[in-house]
């Protein structure tokens, strides 16, 4: 019989997380090396037997040097694992890498997260778990079950818990995000709010035009990513400029590249609350962090037993 | 050239404009870059609509960063209907596969290891939710977790002679990121095997520890991103070209070497072909074939025995090897000790290493011939022993040299008088480190054109491979 055991391996992009993760099922990673060599190709080193095993791999898409190497790396470990005789192999990517990449928006524009979804099932991955995928429809780029997870349940307890929900009012920086703003301001009996913003190319933002009343509200600011945070710190202005008391940012992916951090800084925003999805390190004092590991951790558990996962699209786990 | 476009990848953009040239086309219009959060972006700027493409990417550089980028190039040039997509790789990534973390030859590692595992004697079978499974940590131990960013601030700071910081850590946002764990170093190579040494050694008589080969993953990445054709030159292992389901052609600088000693080695006649290890005999004794000239192989040995009296560790190598005129084996075990020999382990392993030479060099040329340097350990020791053992001069041919980590400041301290390279990485580092005298480089962009040419006509490319070229 095939015994009923599982292995957590993880990558060089978030071991804090792969900890808390291993921490909260009780179980510890496996023994793996994933290492460079001076020529700067990836070295994996499995450490201990998974034949037969029900293998979860921890990467999550992040690192603004090295997200290629964490690619690559999380790519080799489950080929490593398949060429290992895994009974079968779960990639849990918390951020999804090149999700934004999803459309041919112009001519001979790559899907890169087309190839991405293609590239991790030639090495030999049997399943995905992911969370708050940019666009949903990433789901049905594999051929291969995803569960796309959502950090949802777990920002509406921070909302709930630590913010004045009284007087608060849930703002979408952009249109994209308008259903998922919507969706919260629902469950949390909120009105809501609308920034349309004209983009001219990727990562700048034009103009902004605010639709809905914030005046003296406690705006949250609710998206999926927080990159260079141009859009956040732009729609704060605008915000302010309406009338608003204070401006709490909640999104789930902090990626917080090039100058993100100086612009939060100089910026008027009262609160930068992000998930851990991603390792961050801003160093600032308005920042908060929600720890979504429980949910991650909650579907390995379920997963592995065979149970539904749908429980947590609606509850947080403690 | 009709309905042919051609682009190059970011990792060597001289060798796009070289192969075009020989071609007699432009390069094709893209545009390279990155995204904020370090994604990579590609905008290809003319229509490759039933075109036949070509696209040119060297596996060197930061090797992960350039082969996906390549993966995402292939894929929009696949998905913007282009008829045929071939992936040039004039050196092939991941194409070496060690099979072991850390040998004496083999890379050495960037990152130290994260964990001093022992291993345990029997692979645990641990059950869900279970405590049994977790295993005592050794008090000093990394594990993989930011609450040891002590230990690797430590490991850093030990390492900061080192000249070359291989990735550059300047954000400090990434603070505590794993990039920090990810420092590049190249430990002190006593340090670094007894290190690995202790991870090899355990005794750990249930599992034997391997390493992923990515060869089979590399070849069917490519596939799945839309490739249909692969050329490529002196591949690590032929075997290699078994992996793909696509066809690859396997070019030969052989040619170019072999008019390149003709001309520029004087009374190579009496020179000596020298393989530096067992792997590469084939390739250097068929060279030596075509060149009718004799052959010689460095022969590298782990014997399981102590060495007798005090480690000696030193690199001394067979100086007093009195081998003049000994038809074969030059230096014989019993001069194990006096040979270059090193202790593959400082503490527990009963390993030691010899290198012995088999062939006669005593005042000859020599020339070290091989496929690929990348930490330049074997050339190196290799051109020490050939002087060792009486050479006059020692010529290193290569075909791909990445010179990774510090190799550029060992083989311009070595013993070897002129290293003859390839251009298949780019090479303007190594000679304005060693200087134009000391190296010279090859031009394989007329064999990657005219191969690019007459597969695209549909010509055949054994031509390629014959001498004479």
């Amino acid at each position: 019989m095939a015994s009923n055991s599982i292995k957590l391996l993880s990558g060089n992009s978030h071991p804090e997380l792969a900890e808390t993760i291993a921490k909260t099922l009780g179980l510890s990673l496996s023994k793996i090396g994933v290492y460079q060599y001076s020529n700067k190709e990836t070295s994996v080193t499995i450490g201990e037997s998974i034949r037969d095993e029900d293998v979860y791999i921890i990467q999550t898409g992040s690192g603004q040097q090295e997200i290629n190497d964490f690619l690559m790396e999380l790519l080799i470990l489950i080929h490593a694992c398949k060429t290992a005789s895994a009974r079968r192999i779960t990639a849990v990517i918390p951020n999804f890498p090149y999700a934004r990449q999803d459309k041919k928006d112009k001519s001979r524009a790559p899907i890169t997260a087309k190839l991405i979804a293609n590239l991790l099932e030639t090495a030999g991955c049997d399943h995905v778990i992911t969370m708050d995928l940019h666009a949903s429809q990433i789901q049905g780029f594999f051929h291969i079950p995803v569960d796309n997870l959502y950090a949802e349940p777990s920002v509406l307890n921070y909302i709930r818990t630590k913010t004045d929900i009284q007087n608060a009012i849930l703002v979408s920086p952009d249109a994209g995000g308008a259903k998922r703003v919507a969706s919260i301001a629902d469950k949390l009996d909120l009105n809501f709010a609308l920034i349309h913003k004209e983009r001219q190319k990727a990562n700048e933002v034009s103009r902004m035009v605010l639709v809905g009343d914030v005046r003296g509200k406690s705006c949250l600011l609710v998206d999926d990513m927080a990159d260079t945070c141009g859009t956040l710190v732009k729609a704060c202005d605008t915000l302010f400029e309406n009338g608003a008391k204070e401006v709490i940012a909640v999104v789930t992916h902090g990626i917080f590249s090039g100058s993100a951090r100086e612009k939060l800084r100089n910026s008027k925003i009262s609160r930068m609350v992000c998930t851990n999805t991603l390792p961050v390190d801003l160093q600032l004092d308005i920042f908060d962090q929600i720890d979504i590991s429980p949910t991650l951790a909650e579907a390995i558990r379920r997963l592995h037993n065979g149970e539904s996962v749908s429980y947590l699209f609606t509850h947080a786990p403690a | 050239m009709n309905n042919i476009v051609v682009f190059g990848g970011s990792s060597h953009p001289s060798l796009v404009e070289k192969i075009c040239g020989n071609l007699g086309i432009k390069p094709s219009q893209v545009k390279l870059g990155k995204f904020s959060n370090g994604e990579t972006s590609i905008s290809i700027g003319e229509s490759v609509r039933e075109k036949d493409v070509y696209v040119i990417q060297s596996g060197c550089g930061h090797v992960n960063d350039n082969f996906i980028e390549l993966l995402i190039l292939l894929n929009a040039c696949k998905t913007a209907s282009a008829s045929r997509v071939t992936a040039v790789m004039p050196y092939f990534c991941y194409s070496r596969q060690p099979d072991i973390p850390y040998t004496a030859k083999g890379a050495p590692l960037i990152s130290k290891p994260k964990e001093t595992y022992t291993f345990e004697s029997v692979p645990g079978t641990p059950v869900p939710s279970m405590a049994t499974t977790q295993k005592p940590r050794v008090p000093s131990d990394g594990p993989i977790s930011s609450s040891n960013i002590d230990n690797t601030t430590t490991s850093e700071s030990s390492n900061l002679e080192h000249p070359e910081p291989v990735r550059s850590s300047e954000g400090g946002d990434l603070h505590k990121s794993p990039s920090q764990s990810r420092i590049p170093m190249v430990p002190e190579r006593k340090e670094n095997s007894s290190e690995l040494g202790s991870l090899f050694n355990a005794n750990n008589a249930g599992y034997k520890l391997w390493v992923a080969q990515a060869g089979t993953l590399v070849a069917n990445l490519l596939t799945t991103a839309g490739a249909d054709h692969v050329i490529t030159m002196d591949l690590h292992d032929s075997q290699f070209q078994g992996f793909f389901d696509i066809p690859v052609d396997n070019l030969y600088s052989k040619p170019i070497a072999h008019n390149y000693i003709q001309y520029n080695i004087p009374e190579y006649k009496e020179a000596v072909v020298v393989s530096p290890d067992a792997g590469g005999a084939k390739r250097a004794a068929s060279l030596a074939d075509s060149l009718g000239i004799s052959f010689a192989l460095i022969h590298k040995e782990k014997r399981s025995q102590l060495p007798k009296g005090p480690p000696d560790a030193s690199l001394t190598s067979g100086g007093g090897a009195a081998v003049s005129g000994k038809p074969l084996i030059a230096s014989v075990s019993s001069l194990a000790l006096n040979s270059q020999e090193m202790r593959s382990s400082s503490s527990s392993s009963r390993y030691v290493q010899t290198t012995m030479l088999v062939g006669d060099v005593r005042n000859k040329t020599c020339i070290l011939v091989d496929d690929l340097v990348d930490t330049s350990y074997t050339i190196t020791r290799a051109a020490k022993l050939l002087k060792d053992q009486g050479a006059t001069k020692v010529y290193a041919l290569i075909t791909h040299g990445v010179f990774s980590g510090d190799a550029l400041n060992r083989v311009s301290m070595s013993a070897i008088d002129k290293i003859i390279v390839t251009n298949s990485v780019p090479q303007h580092k190594t000679v304005k480190f060693m200087g134009k005298d000391r190296v010279h480089v090859l031009d394989i962009s007329q064999i990657f054109g005219e191969s690019i040419r007459r597969i695209h006509n549909g010509e055949s490319i054994s031509m390629l491979f014959e001498l004479g070229w």
